[in-house]
Order: C-alpha cells, then structure tokens, then sequence
C-alpha cells in the first residue's frame, strides 16, 4: 500500500520521457549565468570582462550572506557582464557571459578528495557543499549547505525526495536508473555529515522501476529503506511527504529539522557526492524538455548557463504555436519572457507549451468546494481568493493566508477558471510590503 | 518574435468546467425524467421543457438588459429548470413553472449577482413561492394518481377519477401507514411531484453524481441518516419502526431533495465538517415540519432555512490548517 497525504490533486501525468535517457547536451558558444540562482542575497562577480576563466572556477560569491556561490560552467573568456530581467520572477539580476573557447579546461581546484569519506567533519562537509554552490535542486533552490547546517544535531532521518509529482518531469527518475549509487553515495555522505544512522528514500509508485533499482542497489545496507508513496500532487512538499512517511504534521513556521527530518531532493545527493568526491562544483544540471510544442522531448544534462534559444536548437526547433515557455514543472514553474533566459540551478524543466492546457472561461467561482478539498495545507482557498480579490487582508491572515506554500492544487482543481493562487499571492506580496505595526 | 504569455502559475488545469458539471447534474436528473414520463406521460416532459426553456430565457434577457455577459452556457439556468419542474405535481398549469422560472431566475438568483452568489436554492424558493401563490395546484388535492390520462397542454380537470386520494406522506403525516407496499414506494409507482417519486432513479442519478465527484457523500448521507433516526426515535404509533423509517425516507421529497437540492454548492458550505452539520439541519427540520408542521412535506423549507446558516457554518467549521496548534486562538 502507498503511503500518502489528505487533499491534492491527481493529474494527468504526461511523463512521456521517462524512457529517454539523460543525453550529455554540449556547452553552446555563450553562456549567461545571472549571480542569483538560489533564495538568499545575490552573490557578486569576482571576475572582470576579459578575464579567462576556466570550467568550475568561482566567477561569483558573497561569503557573507545566505548564499551559493556561482562557477563558470564552460572554460573561456568573460565577454559582458550586464544586468537584465531576472528569469526567475520579478526584478532584476547581474549576468556574468562567458565566451566558450572549446577547450573545457577544468579548474585546477577540482581534484578528488585526498581524505577518506568516513573521515570528514561535518563543517568540512558544509564547506565542501557551499564551495560547490549546490542549491536545493527540486526547484525551491535554497542552499543546501545551509540546510545541512540548520539539521546539525536535530535530524534523526534523511529523506531523500524522489517523489517528483510535477507532471513532465522524468529527470529525477532517469537519473534514479542510470546513476542510482551517485544518489546513494550522496545521500551517505550527509548521513555521515548529520551522524544519521536511518535514511527513506520517498519515491512516488509511478516509479516502480526505479524504485526496484534502489532497493536493489541497498540490499545489504539495513540504514536505508525504499518507500512507495501514491502517486499524487504535491506528494512532494517536504510537509507532505514528512505527513506521508511519519505521520507527522511540520507546526505552521517549523522546519522539517524540527520534527527530526532533513530532506534533499535526489539530484541534490547527486551534486553533494560529487562536490564532495571529486570536488565538481554545480556546473550542469538534469533537465527535462517536453511540451507539445518542442519537436523532440528529451532529458539533458545541460550546462548551467545555456539559454533557452540552444536547447531549443539541440531538441529540433519549435513546432507549432508555442505560447508559453515553462521553466520548471506546469503546476509552480514561472513562465519566462522570451527565449534569451538560461538553464539555472533550479530548472528542473523547460516547458514547450501551446494554449491547449489553459481554459478560455471568464473566472467565477460557484462555491463548489472542491479547492477546499484538494488544499493539501487544509486551508480554504475559496475564501482566501475572496478576501485577497476584496483586499481585505486582515481577514486574509485570520484564514491562514500565509500557510499556503502556492502549490496550485486549488486553481488546477477549479472548475469556475478562478486564479486563486494568482490572488493568493498578489495579497501576500501586499501584506509582506505592509510595514510591520508592533 | 512575439513575447510569450507570461501568467501566474499552475499551467494546466482540470478538465472539468462548470458547464461539464452542470451537463453531468443534468445527466443524472434523466432516469428520474425517464421515470416521470413513464408514470405521469408526455405532460412530464412537457412541464420540464418549459420549466428550462423559460429559466434559461430569463437567465439570457435578464443579463442582456442589465448588459452583463451571457451565462446561459454554463447551463446552471437548464439545472434550475429541471428542479424546478420536478417539484410540481404533473397537474399544475403550463404556464405555472414559467412563473416560478421568474422568480428562481429573477429574483433568486440574478438579482444576487447570479450563479454563485445566490443565498438560496433559485429552484426551491420559486416551488415554496409557487405552493403559497397557488395553493390550489400545488397543495395536497393537486396529485393525481400514476397512469391517470391527462392532457398534453391543457389544463387538467382535478376530477375525483384522476386525483390520488393521498400521497404517501399526506398518508404518514396523519398518523397512517402509506397504501403503497415499501417496494412500490422505492420504484415509484405512486402520487407525488414530477421529479421526486421514484427512488430507485433519484439514486442511479446520485450515483453517476458520487462517482463522477460532482458531489461528495457527506450533504446527503447526513441528511439521510438524520431523518432516519429521528423517525426510528418518534415513530408513528401502531407502525412497526423500521417499516415507518422506510416509508419515510421513500415519500416525499427526501431523496431528490437530499441528492439535488441541499448539495447544490452556492447554496451549501465547503468543508467536510460543515456539510456534515448542514446534512443533520437539514434532516431535523424536515423531519420536524413533517412531524408537527401544518404541512406534510418539509424537505424544502429545511434546505431553504439551512441555505440561509449556510455562510454561518463555514465561518464556525473551518477545517486546522495543516500543521496549526490543536486549537484555533482567537487574537
């Protein structure tokens, strides 16, 4: 029996790639990294235009703030640095460019570990991991080092999120099959950072296969353990899934720390034992591209940096009327301008898009309940997207408003065409610009 | 190159529209319709055809004079239609059901801003409307009895040949078990309003409506249960009790009501525990207009009074949100 949580939605899956294996995508002529790819402040350029750098050299830190510092993805010279439309919602972000001289010269930093795994300190660990610039690769992009940090002596479990729930994206899954001991060895690496001696894998039941592959490769290890979750959106919110696996609800503002669980996501693991291993910094990432409107669905492992406009051009082109380009999974991805954007840390697809998912029905809402239903935080969306459209916030706090981590199970579920989540989350940006009245 | 269509997140959505859930309570309201026309002929249908028709043109004229966009496709209008036919007996004048569609269409519900913001059940308002404007065709000497041979359009002779002696619950309101046997009163074969007799149909309806989730159990359940309990509790004297529970729950309204009316969602609250509340009101009026009322049904003035509680309990059966303390704290 799979393990789930109360509410959501089950929606079409579409993981047409899941058969594709992860293809190696080469690195373009330019490569455009903007100094934000995680939550936190933004990290600054350590390199002028007209320097070389060479591959997975730090182009960009801020050691003193949340932050992951950024590497150069290809070798070559750096050719601009401008300041554009930040890809990853509003504002504004520096980007670093860097021409690709072809050489791929790899910085002389990265060198395998000279210590033996099981010898590492945690702070070495933290250090390793935040030199690396590894962020939460799920798509949340907090930085994991920080992570690690804030589970330093309350996490009795890791849990490793293989859930994966978006509809499209294959890329966790492909990599589950092809490189499954990475996984592994990535997620003993922070067991051993933590002092863990007990780790889940959570993976949804649509991933049998893969599933079958960790249990496999863990036969002997009696720390691990394989659990099937049904397959359903958003199983993989680290709430629900700590709800799924222990029964365990996270107290409104906690942390998974904080009922004794620390969570990475699984290609989190990955980039973790090969920062840790051979020191590679986050450089490239698994991306699934898919959508009705990319000639050829693929997963690649695509080096970060590369816009939009390349991996269009590798995949075959556009077919058709593409409406939307998606970056990130169709239920919390952010849809993107135009096509100059770039693979970042947090990309976990691109999503090629014409108008046939979208309903065309002016929006109203006939009180049928069903958001209240689907609303895994157990809120109720009908009333929050009412008080949020009438601008009364005060009301909008007493119903939780600020519970809702915008999964947008309400406004996929609803059959009146209401935006909640788009109302939800023009309240919040109200009410966190009201000043605090003490 | 044109920029893209920037838009706030989810980018898919379900399937289902207010017009595909109207479509599918429609659906559900056929093997009842079938039914009437089996036992009450072609003027069933006929009833119910004008009952739509003039409800969906006071929908489209009314938000054409007031210069509002049209909503007769979300087909809500033909909904309101059909209920509302279905709670008239087979007798009452053609013209009758475009009286009520005025008011459920009008007043009801358009004047509230329209589908979604209406208090009350249009449908059953325009019957209780109806049945205090013309008590005559609507009371308890308008039934005739199943099979009688009526006019298509005309107007029908109340003669004492076609009109039924009782219904089944002007029966058990006086204190007297109904002439039917429990199974007929299930298939239907019996006086009653158009929509309402046949049991057996209301539930293949309100199946196909449970398993296509355009409702949830717990409105009807609650409701159910609540009047069957009460009646286990109070049954009528000289009646065997589960013999009476039944009668009850298989007379009237009940089941139609319970199915089609009291889930209808503006009028209903949203959370599991609030229709749940809302269900056993429900069950206690009804049961309590049926037991000391002047009149024998109660079904409608039940849904009609919790309609208008129906804001009060969301407000009181708000679900804890997911990780909030064991109690709610009120600043």
């Amino acid at each position: 029996m799979a393990i789930t949580f109360s509410g959501g939605i089950h929606v079409d899956g579409c993981k047409g790639t899941k058969t594709k294996a992860i293809e190696n995508m080469p690195a373009p002529e330019f490569v455009a990294l903007p100094l934000q790819q995680h939550i936190g402040a933004p990290v600054k350029a350590t390199v002028a235009v007209g320097d070389r750098v060479t591959m997975g050299q730090v182009i960009g830190r801020n050691d003193n703030a949340l932050s992951c510092p950024v590497h150069a993805s290809v070798s070559g010279t750096v050719e601009k640095i401008e300041t554009r439309n930040s890809y990853m919602g509003a504002g504004k972000t520096e980007y670093v460019i860097i021409k690709n001289d072809g050489e791929y010269e790899l910085c002389e930093s990265i060198t395998p570990l000279e210590k033996k795994v099981t010898d590492l300190t945690c702070d070495e660990v933290i250090d390793l991991v935040r030199e690396a610039g590894i962020s939460g690769m799920g798509g949340a992009t907090f930085p994991a080092y920080a992570k690690i940090q804030s589970a330093v002596g309350k996490a009795k479990e890791l849990i490793i999120n293989c859930a994966e729930c978006e509809p499209f994206i294959t890329a966790n899954h492909r990599l589950l099959l092809e490189r499954p001991m990475d996984v592994i060895n990535g997620a003993k690496i922070l067991m051993i950072a933590l002092g863990l001696s007990k780790a889940t894998f959570a993976i949804e039941d649509n991933k049998k296969n893969a599933a079958k592959v960790l249990e496999e490769s863990l036969l002997d290890d009696k720390m691990f353990s394989v659990k099937l979750l049904k397959t359903k959106y958003p199983q993989g919110d680290e709430r629900q899934i700590v709800y799924a696996l222990n029964h365990v609800q996270i107290p409104t503002g906690k942390l998974p720390a904080d009922v004794g669980c620390v969570i990475f996501n699984a290609e989190t693991c990955d980039a973790i034992y090969h920062a840790v291993v051979d020191r590679m910094p986050l450089i490239a990432r698994t991306v699934t591209i898919d959508g009705d409107c990319i000639a050829e669905s693929k997963n690649l492992r695509i080096p970060l940096g590369t816009s939009y406009r390349d991996v269009i051009e590798y995949c075959g082109g556009i077919k058709g009327k593409l409406s939307k380009l998606i970056n990130g999974g169709p239920m919390m991805g952010n849809t993107q301008w135009d096509l100059d954007g770039t693979v970042t840390k947090g990309t976990s697809a691109l999503l090629f898009f014409s108008d046939k998912y979208e309903k065309k029905a002016a929006p109203c809402c006939i009180h049928c309940g069903k958001c209240v239903s689907v609303c895994p935080m157990h809120l109720e969306p009908v009333y929050l997207a009412l008080f949020a459209k009438s601008g009364e916030l005060d009301k909008c706090l007493d119903y939780n408003l600020m519970s809702c981590m915008e999964c947008g199970s309400c406004s996929f579920i609803c059959p009146g065409n209401v935006p909640i989540v788009q109302y939800i989350r023009k309240a919040k940006d109200k009410i966190k610009a009201k000043p605090k009245q003490q | 190159m044109d920029f893209l269509k920037v838009t706030s997140s989810p980018h898919m959505r379900h399937e289902d529209s207010t017009r595909i859930i109207m479509l599918d309570v429609l659906i559900a309201l056929c093997p009842a319709l079938i039914w009437a026309v089996i036992v009450f002929g072609a003027r069933a249908l006929i009833l119910t055809l004008v009952s739509v028709a003039s409800c969906v043109l006071f929908e489209f004229l009314y938000r054409l004079i007031m210069k509002k966009p049209c909503s007769v496709g979300d087909l809500s209008a033909a909904v309101t239609g059909v209920l509302l036919a279905f709670c008239l007996p087979v007798s009452v004048p053609i013209w009758l059901p475009v009286v009520g569609s005025f008011f459920a269409i009008v007043i009801v519900k358009q004047l509230y801003g329209g589908i979604g913001k209406n208090v009350v059940n249009p449908a059953l308002a325009a019957r209780v409307f109806l049945f205090l404007a013309y008590p005559d065709k609507l009371g308890g000497s308008a039934f005739t009895i199943p099979k009688a041979s009526l006019p298509l359009f005309g107007n029908v002779n109340l003669t004492p040949d076609v009109v039924a002696s009782a219904t089944p619950l002007a029966n058990l309101s006086e204190g007297a078990a109904p002439t039917e046997d429990i199974f007929t009163l299930f298939l239907g074969e019996r006086a009653g309003c158009i929509g309402e007799v046949s049991i057996l149909m209301i539930l293949a309806g309100a199946l196909y409506l449970l398993v296509r989730k355009i409702i949830t159990w717990h409105i009807p359940v609650a409701y159910i249960v609540t009047v069957a309990v009460v009646s286990y509790i109070f049954p009528a004297s000289g009646m065997d009790a589960v013999q009476y529970v039944l009668c009850e729950l298989c007379s009237g309204g009940l089941m139609l009501g319970a199915f089609f009316m009291a889930t209808d969602y503006t009028t209903s609250p949203v959370s599991a525990k609030g229709r749940i509340i809302y269900g056993i009101g429900c069950g206690l009026i009804t049961m309590f207009v049926r037991n000391c009322g002047g009149y024998p049904e109660g079904v409608s003035f039940a849904i009609l009074i919790m309609n208008c509680l129906a804001w009060y309990i969301d407000k009181f059966t708000r679900p804890r949100v997911f990780g909030g303390a064991k109690k709610n704290v009120k600043k």
